[in-house]
């Protein structure tokens, strides 16, 4: 009777217990939804017509923000599929200018200051729809039109979650819409390869170029400063990638550490020897294209021979 | 008998003529009477005060809430709660329906309790007529915060607003510039959190120089001149290091050792602080470089070529 006892009480606490934390709400191993996602998101969609970028008119933001969570509210939250949001990039397209396309893996921090906010060029991330779900999470809750603020799922409970689903749908209709001289930053110093065979790079965005808009595709390969150097054009990843593009018909052209984002790296070690500029002179006394280590020791030079001569004289005198 | 019949007619003709005619009357005088009225209406609703500035950036709500949740979540400084639509509400009081160029301190003063925020030290960054490349700096750097980095300059930067006197009391068609009046309701707002932003300011602070403006670097009509140099706190700050930066290719118009540098050394040395400069600080010169890659002033020493 003990057993039994016993037993059945096991059996209630685990009852109980699965109870308790579905009434906690914490159902995944993810963050919830961001704090306040209506406010922030109908907030930045505005923002960008009105201040970022007004060039793309007038958008109905409140429609906007009603496109995109009815794309994922009230379904399974491990199943939600990029055309799910079909409407939602429909509404918020705008074109990209061409040329102006760059694409990037493993780098999003350097990119965004690279492409400093759609003026130099326009990342996904400066595109309207890009701007409106950066860094932000959400998902919702089967049976509810509620968002789950409390945990949502990550990549590895379900492939096809909103958040991936989002910016699958995101990176295609980009891809879709680039053209002209299209880029792409990859960072040489990335673990696996500057090329992730499969990613969204891979996956959701070559396959969506349009060839007849493409007239180029310029790959950059630049390492950390201080990181170690994994890849290059012509290898390993990147020979992968470049083969592919022109199997697909494409003209491809690679450059090694691309200068102008070497800089961007340069800001946190500008006294790395990979960040001396051959201009560095101390401005006061500019002495034209001659660097301060090379002026040094030929000022050194011609003090010790001056002093020399000075000593000579006086011996002799 | 057709004399009776004639003037049976004549009459019938006449009561139906007195008809049409009165007719025609009312109807003139409905419609006189209808304009009178618009035009009274139109007068009750007048046009907004006419400026030379952009108008008031539509959708302001929408956008400085978003921001304000924005900062709560991803800002660079981390605060607690704050209550957005509070805040909201606060800086809508300070303008709304008031006459754009007779804004004081005290308008703003409730919202400038509601969002302000100590800021940590040696991380301060002031600016003069370098606005692109010191927030390209430090967006780019994140130890650095410029006023715009802060909770309340990241809510309102880039944005413009002012009332009317008229309803509905917010004038989206223009706002005055801040040369037009000097009570301007933008010029008091942000000197206003520039004065609170140098407050604030303790350790080493920086601050970034255009070299060259022809009329030279430093201005004391500038915000930086007028109300942020005022405003350091002497006791608090240990140091204030200057850069001077030209534009890449631009001209070279000033420099550490020029005029404008020492009024500047004047001013704050007096007030006993520790000053240095220098010229074309190289971090945010490389920043420079990152948009002129082709200038012979921003070629890198070393090409690697080296295969993996």
């Amino acid at each position: 009777m003990m057993k039994s006892l016993f037993l059945s009480f096991l059996l209630g606490s685990i009852l109980f217990m699965n109870n308790f934390s579905e009434v906690q709400g914490r159902k995944w191993k993810g963050e919830g939804t961001t704090q306040n996602l209506e406010s922030i998101s109908i907030g930045r969609c505005y923002d960008y017509i009105r201040v970022v970028n007004p060039a793309v008119g007038e958008k109905n933001c409140s429609e906007l923000w009603e496109a995109f969570i009815n794309a994922f509210i009230n379904k399974d939250p491990c199943n939600i599929l990029p055309q799910d949001f079909e409407l939602f990039f429909k509404l918020s397209l705008h074109p990209i200018p061409a040329d102006k396309s760059l694409f990037w893996e493993n780098n999003q921090l350097l990119v965004n200051s690279f492409s400093d906010r759609a003026r130099r060029y326009m990342t996904l991330g400066d595109t309207l729809f890009g701007f409106f779900g950066d860094f932000l999470n959400w998902c919702g809750k089967e049976n509810s039109t509620g968002l789950d603020y409390e945990s949502c799922p990550t990549a590895a409970e379900c492939e096809n979650n909103a958040v991936d689903a989002f910016w699958r749908m995101a990176s295609m209709t980009y891809a879709q819409h680039s053209s002209g001289v299209v880029h792409v930053l990859l960072n040489g110093s990335a673990e696996g390869g500057a090329y992730p065979v499969r990613g969204f790079f891979a996956d959701y965005e070559i396959p969506y170029l349009q060839r007849d808009k493409i007239s180029q595709i310029v790959i950059w390969v630049v390492d950390d400063i201080e990181g170690p150097n994994i890849d290059s054009c012509g290898y390993n990843t990147v020979q992968i990638l470049e083969d592919r593009l022109k199997a697909l018909g494409y003209d491809v052209t690679c450059t090694d550490n691309y200068e102008p984002v070497m800089f961007l790296l340069c800001l946190d070690n500008p006294d790395h020897s990979k960040c001396t500029l051959s201009s560095s002179a101390p401005a006061a006394a500019q002495r034209g294209p001659i660097s301060s280590d090379r002026g040094g020791s030929w000022n050194r030079l011609m003090f010790v021979s001056f002093v020399g001569f000075l000593f000579r004289s006086a011996l002799v005198h | 008998m057709p004399s009776q019949r004639g003037s049976a007619r004549r009459r019938q003709r006449c009561v139906l003529l007195t008809g049409i005619a009165i007719l025609l009357i009312a109807l003139v005088l409905a419609a006189a009477l209808a304009s009178v009225l618009t035009g009274r209406k139109e007068e009750a609703s007048p046009e907004p005060l006419k400026w030379q500035g952009g108008g008031t950036t539509r959708n302001l709500r929408e956008i400085v809430l978003g921001r304000c949740y924005s900062y709560l979540v991803e800002g660079r400084v981390k605060l607690g709660d704050k209550d957005c639509l509070k805040i909201w509400e606060s800086l809508k009081a300070a303008f709304i329906h008031k006459n754009p160029c007779n804004a004081t301190t005290k308008d703003y003063q409730p919202l400038m309790e509601l969002a302000s925020h100590p800021v940590p030290c040696n991380k301060s960054l002031f600016w003069s007529r370098t606005y692109d490349l010191v927030h390209l700096y430090s967006r780019s750097n994140h130890h650095f915060l410029t006023l715009e980095d802060t909770f309340l300059g990241y809510m309102l930067d880039g944005l413009s607003w002012c009332g009317d006197p008229s309803a509905p009391g917010i004038n989206y068609e223009s706002c005055p510039k801040w040369s037009e009046c000097e009570g301007s309701s933008g010029s008091v707002f942000w000197k206003m959190a520039s004065k609170m932003f140098a407050e604030a300011a303790c350790g080493v602070v920086h601050v970034m120089l255009n070299g060259s403006i022809e009329t030279g670097a430093f201005r004391s009509s500038s915000v930086f001149g007028s109300v942020e140099v005022f405003n350091l706190n002497p006791d608090k700050i240990s140091e204030i290091r200057i850069w001077l930066m030209r534009d890449i290719g631009g001209p070279q118009s000033d420099s550490c050792s020029g005029n404008s540098i020492k009024k500047l050394r004047n001013i704050l040395e007096e007030r006993n602080f520790k000053i240095t400069c220098e010229d074309n600080y190289r971090p945010v010169q490389l920043l420079q470089c990152v948009h002129n890659p082709g200038h012979p002033d921003c070629s890198l020493c070393t090409n690697s070529t080296e295969a993996p």
